[in-house]
């Protein structure tokens, strides 16, 4: 029964993708200038002759609708277009800088909730405490603070100060990595490169920090008074009442509880969490689908713009839907 | 039935005292909240913080000496007053192209206070007047503009502004546009469901029976309550507002290069980093303690005026 | 422990809530005793402090609210002695607990059977019930059946289709139900019932006071019922005491309180409750409201409201006076003053009573 419901949504993600290719297939036309200009921009390289016949080949000059036809008929061909810009298909841009979003974007998940839940559920029980001011003060910071400056402060202190940690990229020149999978720090254990797995986690710690901090802010204040919240409640009282153990009381009476109003409030963070990622990609030099999608917006790259910004839709319905079924399974009330 | 008292049409006079007893209420609300915002020192720190920078962005011109867009090449990458080689001259430091830092920080400051203002002004005008519109009267039209705020709310803002402001191009209108364009969305919820709740009280009831058009229950009866709530979560907004801006304009997208914006100046001091550490860092510390003084401001309205908002 | 010794002793207990304007005496200089298998009635209007008592016994107040002053002895051991692992043992093993509104009293998010579960676990009461989880499967499945067997004693019907099911998907009397089941789970000698009833409806009332009843006899577990309805007090209790303001204002067995009410706030508790049988008569409430308790007068607590109050009623504490065999009322009503002396104010109520009581 919850199964079919699950994929009713997936279905339905489909249009949506779809959609929001369509929209910015419009976009992108609507702009001044296409790819043609921006490569008689580069230093004469195409000459007038050259210009028209380009436009032809990339079916430039055919009218809107017309594009728009073969764009959808070749996406429902699985092709997302060809790169005129850098000269390769987009789908093989596309999966290889994805891998490095994701792994980015999991890594700030787990900076990120690794920080918040304990500090949310500390700064609860001990109401008013030093360590729970403490706590409230550095996450008002933490909703304060403009992303990219802090992913530039990190760098300073301890790239650049202290030189503990690299300052940009994914992987140090000097270690050589067989790529399996695309995740660098996966890849590293399949193939027991401890050389390789420690540079690339030494890559992904202060850009996870610099995504995972501000949602981790939001998350905790939060988590805090949600849990503030149950500890009131007549089930707590009476979980003391059975002779259950404070701790028990704490972690399953009330957490479980809290959790869900905090979840619904971390899967909008995971949307954050994916437009934050441009910025941190750009402030640490990280080579995945984020930086592409601002670069190729700059270079006038329609099928590579599009096809990024498909995939960012396709991520983000889809992280959508898993918050969703936790969120099911978190509340009883609530049947999908 | 003879027993009808037939209904008095409300004179000049009457709609005068109308006015003058709101214009009392108000100032009497004002007051209140003023003495109130005394008992929270966090709160009135951030709005005396807040007021500090309107009042430098507004006199930034006349108080600088240095020419913002122009530097002295001989003068590049000063540092500031408390470092080794700094000067008075130049109390921030400069940046690579000579231009001192501090006046700027001050012309910045006009960028991003304008833009926040103006953003969380035009969506708030927005999502009150379409919330209370299709909170009011329902049907096809609520219908269509909620379906259309659901769909934009499903997209994650930044790539949202990006590609509005690549679509539009660098400006300050586009860039107002682009931040308004989903953060209306917000408004537009709060005032909605606000008005929804409102309509079902009964002195919108008693408003109709006395013949008061639809239009003027809005505006005079119910509005006035929800105003508060829209207050404050325009102060809650603008911080986030501004740091979006300070995104934009660092990842290159914002105002044109020759305006001094606070996020391209981080963006461009990045270069610089292992010799300058200055020319990044200070322009962000401006945001920082201008979205803290406005957090700090907002969350300590919200506690007074609408602890209901909490949560957020 | 010895047949003589009553199931609960508290004496003199006080509870104090700080308060912005004061400290607030929730419950005040309180007495009462249990035997084992009786049921005492705590009665009074809310606030009165009668739920405080109850988590005072449990040590379940919150602070900063803190049990001021007194001994609570259960089965002989004072509990304000025992450290909270010993506590714990006694909680929901030894006294039960169960609350007013269902609904909120139960956690959301886990199905009934493995609440009732939980307090069979926490108490390791089924063998095996200590080892780690793949090796307790036998612990487990006693455990399971042995809820099953309280649901249905509660009167739950088809308990093992509802076992996984979850509060919101019972009804309040099936709910009341489950709570009672909870604190019944490990046979207590003391089950502490926080108007259990006040929030279900009236014949679901009936019902849950019936299943209570049947608890009692069956498994002699004492109970004290908290409550605001004098009536319901009459039906059920054994004994009953009478609570205003944080203090006890009268105390006796059932018979004595409601054929012989001796202090006048017990009297007017009984007299405003709409009598449907006899003939319509004008219902007489007690006038004026329940005082202040961070703003408390000297002397009675009840006297601003009391038709029989006089001066003398407001110039110092009263003490319980007792006006037949186990019948204790807080009134000066029982007291004569006609000689006027210069003795201090206890003296004078000693002296007064026993002059009338062995003249």
């Amino acid at each position: 029964m919850r199964l079919l419901k699950i994929v009713e949504r997936i279905l339905v993600m489909i249009p949506i993708v779809i959609g929001v290719a369509v929209i910015v297939f419009l976009f992108m036309r609507l702009m001044p200038g296409d790819p043609v200009d921006i490569m008689m921009g580069q230093g004469g390289a195409v000459s007038a002759g050259e210009a028209a016949r380009l436009r032809e080949e990339f079916n430039l000059d055919k009218p809107l609708r017309v594009q728009l036809g073969i764009f959808l008929s070749d996406l429902l061909r699985g092709d997302l277009g060809y790169s005129y810009i850098q000269k390769r298909p987009v789908v093989s841009l596309i999966s290889e800088r994805l891998p490095a979003t994701i792994e980015l974007a999991l890594g700030a998940l787990i900076v990120g909730l690794a920080v918040a839940v304990p500090v949310g559920i500390i700064s609860a029980v001990k109401q008013n405490s030093w360590i729970d001011r403490l706590s409230m003060a550095g996450a008002f910071l933490g909703i304060s603070m403009p992303g990219f400056w802090l992913g530039i402060v990190l760098l300073l202190l301890f790239s650049v100060s202290l030189n503990l940690l690299p300052v940009q990229g994914r992987l140090s020149q000097t270690v050589s990595l067989q790529n399996i999978t695309g995740f660098y720090v996966l890849d590293s254990l399949l193939t027991g490169n401890w050389a390789a797995l420690r540079s690339s986690l030494r890559h992904l710690v202060l850009p996870s920090i610099t995504l995972g901090l501000p949602m981790a802010a939001v998350v905790a204040r939060v988590l805090r008074s949600s849990m503030l919240e149950t500890l009131r409640t007549d089930y707590v009282t009476l979980a003391r009442a059975k002779g259950a153990p404070e701790t028990g009381v704490v972690l399953r009476h009330a957490l479980r509880n809290a959790l869900i109003p905090t979840v619904t409030v971390v899967g909008l963070q995971v949307g954050v969490l994916l437009g934050g990622n441009m910025i941190v990609e750009t402030v640490f030099g990280w080579p995945g689908l984020g930086r592409t999608v601002v670069e190729s917006i700059f270079n006038r790259d329609f099928p590579l713009v599009q096809g990024a910004v498909m995939m960012y839709a396709f991520i983000f319905v889809l992280t959508n839907l898993i918050v969703d079924i936790i969120y099911t399974y978190l509340n009883p009330k609530i049947q999908m | 039935m003879e027993d009808v008292v037939p209904i008095k049409k409300v004179s000049m006079e009457d709609r005068l005292y109308n006015w003058r007893l709101r214009l009392n209420i108000w100032q009497g609300n004002l007051t209140d909240l003023l003495t109130q915002l005394w008992h929270h020192p966090l709160a009135m720190l951030g709005g005396i913080v807040l007021l500090a920078y309107v009042v430098l962005a507004l006199l930034a011109p006349h108080i600088t000496v240095y020419d913002p867009s122009r530097g002295n090449l001989r003068e590049r990458l000063t540092p500031p007053v408390w470092e080794e080689g700094g000067t008075w001259d130049h109390p921030l430091g400069t940046d690579a192209q000579g231009r001192d830092l501090l006046t700027r920080i001050l012309h910045g400051s006009r960028v991003s206070l304008a833009v926040g203002f103006l953003s969380v002004g035009i969506s708030a005008l927005i999502g009150t007047a379409l919330g209370a519109l299709c909170g009011f009267f329902g049907g096809w039209l609520d219908n269509i503009i909620s379906r259309f705020a659901d769909l934009l709310l499903s997209f994650p803002y930044l790539i949202f502004a990006i590609g509005m402001m690549a679509f539009l191009g660098p400006g300050f209108t586009n860039l107002v546009l682009a931040l308004t364009f989903k953060s209306w969305v917000e408004f537009f919820r709060l005032v909605r469901g606000a008005m929804l709740s409102e309509k079902t009280q009964e002195y919108v009831e008693a408003a109709r029976v006395s013949g008061q058009g639809a239009l003027a229950i809005i505006t005079q009866e119910t509005l006035p309550n929800i105003i508060q709530s829209v207050f404050v979560l325009a102060t809650l907004r603008m911080g986030f507002l501004i740091i979006m801006e300070a995104s934009l304009s660092f990842l290159g997208l914002g105002l044109p290069a020759r305006i001094p914006a606070w996020g391209s100046m981080v963006s461009a001091g990045r270069d610089y980093l292992l010799v300058a550490w200055w020319v990044s860092t200070l322009p962000g510390i401006a945001i920082l303690v201008l979205v803290l003084a406005i957090n700090l401001f907002g969350e300590g309205l919200r506690d007074i005026l609408d602890p209901r908002l909490k949560v957020e | 422990m010895n047949t003589k010794t009553p199931l609960l002793q508290i004496r003199n207990l006080s509870t104090i809530y700080p308060t912005r304007r004061g400290p607030v005496r929730a419950v005040n200089s309180v007495n009462l005793t249990l035997e084992a298998g009786k049921i005492l009635g705590l009665v009074g209007e809310s606030g009165c402090g009668k739920s405080t008592v109850l988590l005072s016994i449990l040590g379940l107040i919150r602070p900063p609210g803190q049990v001021a002053e007194g001994e609570i002895l259960f089965k002989g051991r004072e509990m304000r002695q025992m450290s909270s692992n010993e506590l714990r043992e006694i909680r929901g093993k030894e006294i039960g607990m169960i609350f007013q509104d269902p609904l909120s009293t139960l956690n959301p998010v886990f199905p009934i059977g493995e609440q009732i579960r939980e307090t069979l676990r926490l108490h390791h009461v089924m063998e095996g019930s200590r080892l780690p989880w793949p090796f307790d499967r036998a612990a487990r499945r006693a455990e399971r059946l042995r809820v099953l067997k309280i649901m249905e004693e509660v009167g739950i019907p088809s308990p093992g289709s509802r076992y996984a099911d979850y509060p919101h998907q019972f009804s309040g009397g099936m709910q009341q139900r489950a709570l009672i089941a909870i604190a019944l789970s490990c046979n207590p000698a003391l089950l502490l019932a926080d108007e259990p009833t006040t929030a279900l409806d009236v014949t679901i009332q009936a019902q849950i006071l019936d299943l209570m009843r049947r608890i009692n006899r069956e498994h002699g577990t004492a109970i004290i019922l908290v409550t605001h309805d004098l009536g319901v007090a009459a039906e059920f209790c054994d004994s009953i005491a009478v609570m205003y303001a944080g203090h006890i204002v009268e105390r006796g067995n059932v018979d004595q309180i409601i054929e012989d009410p001796q202090h006048p706030y017990t009297r007017g508790l009984l007299a405003c409750r709409p009598q449907i049988i006899q003939p319509r008569q004008p219902i007489a409430p007690i006038s004026g409201n329940v005082p202040d308790l961070a703003d408390m007068p000297p002397g009675c607590p009840f006297a601003p409201r009391c038709p029989l109050a006089r001066e003398v009623c407001s110039e110092g504490p009263v003490p319980l006076i007792e006006t037949s065999w186990g019948h204790m009322s807080r009134c000066l009503a029982h007291v004569n003053f006609e000689r006027e002396t210069d003795w201090t104010w206890t003296d004078r109520i000693e002296m007064e009573w026993m002059h009338d009581h062995h003249a």
